[in-house]
């Protein structure tokens, strides 16, 4: 409200909407940017005449010199407004802060902000109204409220009649402006709305009025199904019911109070939201729509949550339990939230306040508790709460979900009987960074229904960068070419090296990076290893067969180049690796303690565990007690003294903490850990943080960011600058440069699904079935033909798992004989393949331009 | 350097410092026998100094004090059975400060490597002016010298260089002890420069959160230190806090500051009691012991006008803690994790572990002084209800293990706050205040779990008279 080129957009916005629709248009206004908080500090200290004086003088002076910005005489517009403000500062009840007082002054921002609104829309020559919005919104005390709640968060009247309406449409002209906030207390004087203020003005006005709609227009395009700050793939949300709406912006979204949705869903009026940035976006709409589309809506977390769980003490089906404790809560004034109990506990939690942070009334509370059960305080907590239409029916569909939980402590499970919020309260540790994996898994699972458009609109990342900046894929310029390649037989991989050269030359670009390996199980193929021995790289083996592949690839490798990494391997790799020379990498004592005479005078490398694991799935995290890889962090000084005994000596440190890793803290945190241990080891002399590199399968993903996992590396490098830093990346080298080609059997449908064959499927490339990865799929044969209809690729194998992909828009057309191109299978697909069912391994091509 | 043999290293060799005035940086070489120098650098910023004659000369003089005591880190690689000093030499009480911070700075790294330094460790004296250098074996007892009294062998007393007696150079170290002596200083008037050494982004972001004037310095180990340490060298930890001590006396001289404060609290005084080999104190030089005896030999040796002294010598672990729970400012910036030490992090698992001993001392005694919720916003977890982290906080309590090497507080600090917690109906529950009331309890002394007494300061400390009784008062309940 502060800018005069807003109040031009309101003008603008008021008179295209009557000119739309012929309607009568109010518009509810807030104060100026600020003010309300000067307003509020009045409020806090009114024993301080002098500060008052000087706050009341600054707002007079904001206010006249905002005038002067509009062009308007502040004396003739404002006079009256000033002095009403600047009595207050002089009046009787301000000394003692008498609450009537308080609403007085907290009103007085709105008051001026609409006064000037009119003024100024008036003199741009738009017949606008000023409303007192105590006209209309009266304050109706609640039995359980306070006087101070009474008056400064009051609860009004929204029940309007066609008396009232007729009464208002003949108080002014069709465009008018009212004040949010405010409303007329009981006594005659004011009374103020408190939290959400001037949209639940705005919904109370539109529930008394009968409104055609609410519109609230805010600085986001609507509601989405999580946060975007958090997760950059979170989908706008077209349309939504109020009960929805009600619990999305209750367990979460900060764009609208929960408060002003009740009223308008009483009187059955719609909210619209619009984003002030993007006036012709249809943001969200929410209202009473004929049809309820069940599925998760939205998922939302919430931190700082405490948990207070208490177990009877008293006798079996003790009578008034729940009111002993519940009562407790009450007096110390803190407010329940989510409630799960049995028949000897009740557990509940409370939202972070800084009442509960900054004082002891959690304490308190205990104390008390502690007279009737036995109480636990249990945080700090996350609660992750799920909310949309038929919670229920969709807890199958869920499982990845629940895997996503893990072992992981859920202390609550909370689901209400309005079957449309599923809450789940965690340690707040592992909720960090989950909210993306999750509403990824809910998307992919079906729960979350993002292919139904009416509902789902674009992501934040495509609302925010339009652009969709992906360059075109590699196979897109060289269609034909495959096409052709296709028919010398499918299924058939085929690499393209300049792709691999890139993201190599990429990697090799980062200058906190010493030396870079590749992970050659991700692809052995014998030209994509030549290619990137020539681009400086290294190899990553992790077993003898990939050793002495290696070595008959790249006959002249020297030993200094190569990594042996094995898992539970036995004791001849071992020999063998440590007799050609390469890096030995040993993750457990057992080996230094059993075979000692193998390890005299060598160096060697430790795998360390730093105690959690990361990834796009559980079965590619290769960290924390889950996973078999990597030397506990407390079995170090052990592991210490066995390789003192055996002669041997620690040259470098290696840890790997998973796969599709996109957020480059990992390594950070990974990196420093390693370089705290390898000081108190003294002989280490490198550090190898794995690879784990994210690759972007889904093209409306964003790419890996190498500069935010390069900012990251260097600022470890630069606090440890005496350890050189190694990497060991292997699908995000070769994952883009390879493309699967199938060729299509069948097309079926059954009970409405569409199924298209395809000629290779797990036994071709496993990662859909084993990991539920997702890979584009396109139909190269008609790659122009409009999308069509969902449906699902399967491949020909007799498992139910053997579907390649699920929900994909592929051409009605598509029939016996097109070639499918399934995109970014460079990584663990060739070499994962296998003959399940007796067929045929895929065939390989390299291409190079 | 050729293939590093430490069995066949006979002498270790101070052989040279110097400092630049125009760019503020200083360099110290070492080497073994005829081995090629190892040379350190470190930078003090405000450069260029332009300095007048007598504070010029007490810079020459810390300059080579802290030769001395950073060769530290260089003798430790071999520890050789000799010593060599170039130059002019060192007089008796040099070599006695020298030896004491040597042999007991060094030992934990004795223990955990299996030596034995006592009485082996020899720096040589220089004869009187005009007499010749011979070794003249020092014992290895730290010898307490009392402010005034003249060292024997030196030429003169050093004179008084002109500091300003009310500004303080106080080291910061991004945990809550810093943090709650430069409050106190704030709170007391005194004018502050929160000074470290080394780069780190966490005490950094720490020293910005003050508001204070900044001074890093930046210190350079030796490359080939690293290259030796590849090859084998012995490794361990070092008396890192008499090092730095001597840095920033050195900085204070530079910038005309009379004070340089410290914070280290009585417990770190105390080491660990390991059966069969005494007491080994992992943090001696933060010890009562090497305060006085390095506080004692600025002022006869550097500057008669140098005050270095620890503000919170008289306090224990937990009279810090509930100071700094009175404190609000620095919750999520600060963090005493050795682990995660040099980093920075939004996220409390960036600047807390969660599974070394400082983290579990420093869970423990904030426990006791501050809403849980608050505690749990700083550490993210809580530490005392997870099950499998009951060995780490029985080493504390000096349950069933000796205390950690670590710079922790006494187990009885542990076990009092522990014990506080056991009568808290927010705590008890937890998993491991729980196991304390049923299995450890039981077997504590009633008169061993108080923790009153312990709140109260103690009178060893060599904290200026005129700051003394203001400074008790404000940690006063």
């Amino acid at each position: 409200m502060s800018r005069r080129h807003r109040w031009d957009t309101i003008g603008q916005l008021m008179k295209r909407r009557a000119e739309e629709t012929g309607a009568r248009v109010l518009v509810v206004v807030s104060a100026l940017s600020g003010v309300t908080n000067e307003l509020q500090a009045l409020c806090d200290d009114p024993a301080d005449e002098a500060g008052t004086q000087a706050r009341i003088a600054a707002l007079v002076q904001r206010h006249e010199s905002f005038c002067a910005e509009l062009g308007l005489d502040a004396a003739s517009v404002l006079g009256q407004r000033l002095d009403a403000l600047r009595a207050l500062g002089s009046d009787p009840r301000r000394a003692v802060g008498e609450l009537g007082w308080q609403a007085e002054v907290l009103g007085q921002g709105e008051l001026l902000s609409s006064t000037l609104g009119v003024a100024y829309l008036r003199s741009q020559g738009l017949d606008v109204g000023w409303v007192d919005s105590r006209d209309w919104i009266v304050a109706r005390p609640l039995p359980n409220q306070t006087q101070w709640s009474k008056r400064l968060s009051a609860s009004c009247d929204y029940v309007g009649d066609a008396a009232l309406r007729a009464r208002f449409a003949a108080a002014g002209p069709a465009l008018r402006i009212a004040q949010g906030f405010i409303a007329r207390a009981p006594d005659g004087g004011t009374a103020i709305l408190g939290r959400g203020g001037s949209d639940t003005s705005a919904a109370y006005f539109g529930a008394l009025l009968g409104a055609r709609r609410v519109e609230i227009w805010t600085d986001v395009p609507g509601m989405f199904s999580a946060n975007p700050r958090a997760v950059p793939d979170a989908r706008l949300l077209w349309r939504l019911d109020y009960e929805e709406a009600q619990e999305i912006a209750t367990t979460g979204a900060k764009v609208l109070h929960p408060r002003c949705i009740h009223p308008c869903r009483e009187a059955g009026v719609p909210i619209w939201i619009r984003d002030t940035g993007r006036p012709d976006m249809p943001g969200t709409v929410i209202d009473s729509s004929a049809t309820t589309i069940p599925g998760v809506k939205a998922i939302s977390s919430r931190r700082g949550i405490v948990l207070v769980s208490m177990e009877t003490i008293g006798m079996w089906q003790q009578v008034g339990f729940l009111s002993d404790v519940f009562e407790r809560f009450k007096a110390h004034g803190l407010s329940i939230d989510l409630i799960g109990s049995s028949e000897a506990n009740v557990t509940v939690s409370l939202d972070p306040s800084d009442n509960l942070v900054n004082t002891n009334v959690l304490d308190a509370l205990c104390a008390d508790l502690s007279q009737v059960c036995r109480v636990k305080v249990i945080a700090p907590c996350a609660a992750i709460t799920l909310v949309g239409h038929g919670m229920r029916s969709l807890l199958h569909k869920l499982s990845d979900v629940w895997a996503e939980f893990g072992r992981e402590r859920v202390h609550l499970i909370s689901q209400s009987s309005n079957d449309l919020n599923l809450t789940f309260v965690v340690d707040e540790g592992i909720a960090e960074g989950m909210l993306p994996r999750l509403h990824a898994l809910l998307a992919q699972s079906g729960a979350m229904p993002v292919t139904e458009a009416a509902v789902f609109g674009p992501s934040w990342r495509r609302i925010d960068h339009p652009a969709g900046a992906r360059p075109l894929p590699w196979w897109q310029a060289s269609r034909d070419r495959l096409l052709h390649l296709a028919q010398a037989g499918t299924p058939r991989y085929i690499y393209h090296l300049p792709t691999l050269r890139e993201r190599a030359r990429e990697l090799a670009g980062i200058p906190a990076i010493d030396r870079r390996f590749f992970a050659l199980k991700a692809n052995p193929h014998p030209l994509v290893l030549r290619a990137l021995e020539t681009e400086g790289f290294g190899f990553e083996c992790v077993s003898r067969g990939e050793l002495e592949h290696l070595f008959r690839s790249l006959p002249g490798i020297a030993p200094d180049r190569v990594l042996f990494t094995p898992s539970f391997a036995p004791r001849d790799e071992y020999a063998a690796a440590l007799a050609l020379g390469v890096h030995v990498t040993v993750d457990s004592t057992t080996p230094l303690l059993s075979w000692p005479e193998l390890f005299k005078g060598r160096a060697i490398v430790l795998r360390v565990d730093p105690g959690f694991g990361h990834g796009h799935h559980e079965k590619v995290r290769t960290g924390g007690k889950g996973a078999k890889f990597g030397l506990a962090a407390e079995a170090v000084p052990g592991f210490l003294a066995a390789a003192r005994a055996a002669g041997a000596r620690i040259a470098g440190l290696h840890a790997h903490i998973g796969s599709g890793i996109l957020d480059a803290q990992h390594w950070h945190t990974v990196y420093a850990q390693l370089a705290a241990l390898a000081e108190g080891i003294g002989t280490v002399g490198f550090i190898d943080v794995g690879g784990g590199l994210g690759v972007a399968y889904d093209p409306d993903a964003d790419p890996f960011d190498v500069a935010a996992y390069s900012a990251a590396l260097a600022e470890v490098k630069s606090a440890y600058p005496q350890y050189a830093l190694w990497v060991e990346p292997g699908r995000y080298l070769v994952a883009e440069a390879g493309a699967l080609l199938l060729r299509v059997t069948q097309v079926a449908s059954k009970q409405g699904l569409r199924r298209v064959g395809a000629d290779g499927g797990m036994n071709a490339l496993m990662r859909p079935a084993l990991y539920n990865a997702w890979h584009e799929i396109v139909n190269l044969t008609r790659f122009d033909a409009p999308e069509g209809d969902a449906c699902e690729v399967v491949g020909p194998i007799c498992e139910t798992g053997d579907v390649i992909g699920r929900q994909r828009r592929l051409p009605e057309a598509t029939a016996e004989g097109d070639v499918l191109l399934v995109g970014h299978a460079g990584a663990y697909g060739m070499v994962m393949a296998n003959r399940y069912n007796l067929r045929e391994l895929p065939h390989e091509d390299v291409i190079d331009d | 350097m050729t293939e590093f043999d430490r069995a066949s290293i006979r002498a270790f060799r101070f052989t040279g410092c110097g400092f630049d005035a125009d760019t503020g940086e200083a360099r110290l070489a070492y080497a073994f026998d005829d081995g090629p120098e190892m040379v350190e650098t470190l930078r003090f910023p405000g450069a260029p100094f332009a300095l007048d004659a007598a504070r010029a000369d007490a810079v020459q003089r810390a300059l080579r004090l802290l030769h001395l005591v950073a060769g530290v880190s260089y003798y430790k690689a071999a520890v050789p059975p000799e010593i060599r000093i170039g130059g002019e030499g060192i007089d008796a009480a040099t070599a006695a400060l020298l030896t004491s911070i040597y042999e007991n700075g060094l030992g934990e790294f004795a223990y955990r490597n299996g030596l034995s330094l006592r009485g082996k460790i020899h720096f040589p004296v220089a004869a009187p002016v005009g007499g010749t250098s011979v070794p003249m074996p020092v014992g290895g007892t730290s010898v307490p010298m009392l402010s005034g009294e003249v060292p024997s062998g030196l030429k003169s007393l050093p004179p008084y260089v002109g500091l300003q007696p009310g500004r303080a150079m106080v080291a910061i170290g991004g945990g809550k002890d810093s943090l709650v002596s430069i409050e106190a200083l704030r709170a007391l008037g005194v004018d502050q420069t929160v000074a470290w050494v080394g780069s780190s982004p966490l005490i950094k972001a720490c020293a910005e959160r003050t508001g204070l004037p900044t001074l890093n310095v930046t210190r350079a180990l030796s490359p080939l230190l690293f290259e030796i340490n590849k090859q084998g060298a012995l490794n361990g930890h070092i008396p890192v806090t008499a090092v730095n001590s001597v840095i920033l006396a050195m900085a204070a001289l530079l910038h005309g500051h009379a004070q340089v404060v410290f914070s280290n609290e009585r417990s770190a005084s105390y080491g660990s009691l390991i059966p069969g080999t005494g007491e080994v104190n992992h943090q001696w030089s933060k010890g009562w012991d090497c305060e006085r005896d390095l506080a004692a030999h600025l002022r006869s040796h550097v500057a008669a006008d140098l005050a270095y002294y620890s503000l919170l010598r008289p306090f224990s672990e937990l009279a810090v803690a509930r100071q700094f729970a009175r404190l609000d400012r620095y919750d999520q910036h600060f963090s005493s994790c050795n682990r995660n030490f040099h980093l920075l992090g939004e996220r409390p698992a960036q600047r807390w572990c969660g599974v070394c001993p400082k983290c579990h001392f420093v869970f423990l005694a904030l426990a006791s002084f501050m809403p849980k919720p608050r505690l749990m916003a700083i550490f993210g977890r809580n530490l005392l209800d997870e099950a499998d982290q009951a060995p780490g906080f029985d080493a504390l309590l000096e349950y069933r293990d000796h205390k950690p090497f670590e710079c922790v507080g006494e187990g009885r600090e542990s076990r009092a706050a522990m014990e506080a917690l056991s009568e808290s109906p927010a705590w008890r529950e937890d998993a491991l205040v729980k196991r304390y009331a049923s299995e450890i309890r039981p077997q504590l002394e009633p008169g061993d779990r108080g923790l009153a007494p312990l709140l109260e300061p103690s009178d060893d400390h060599g904290i200026p008279s005129r700051l003394w009784e203001r400074l008790r008062a404000h940690f006063g309940s």
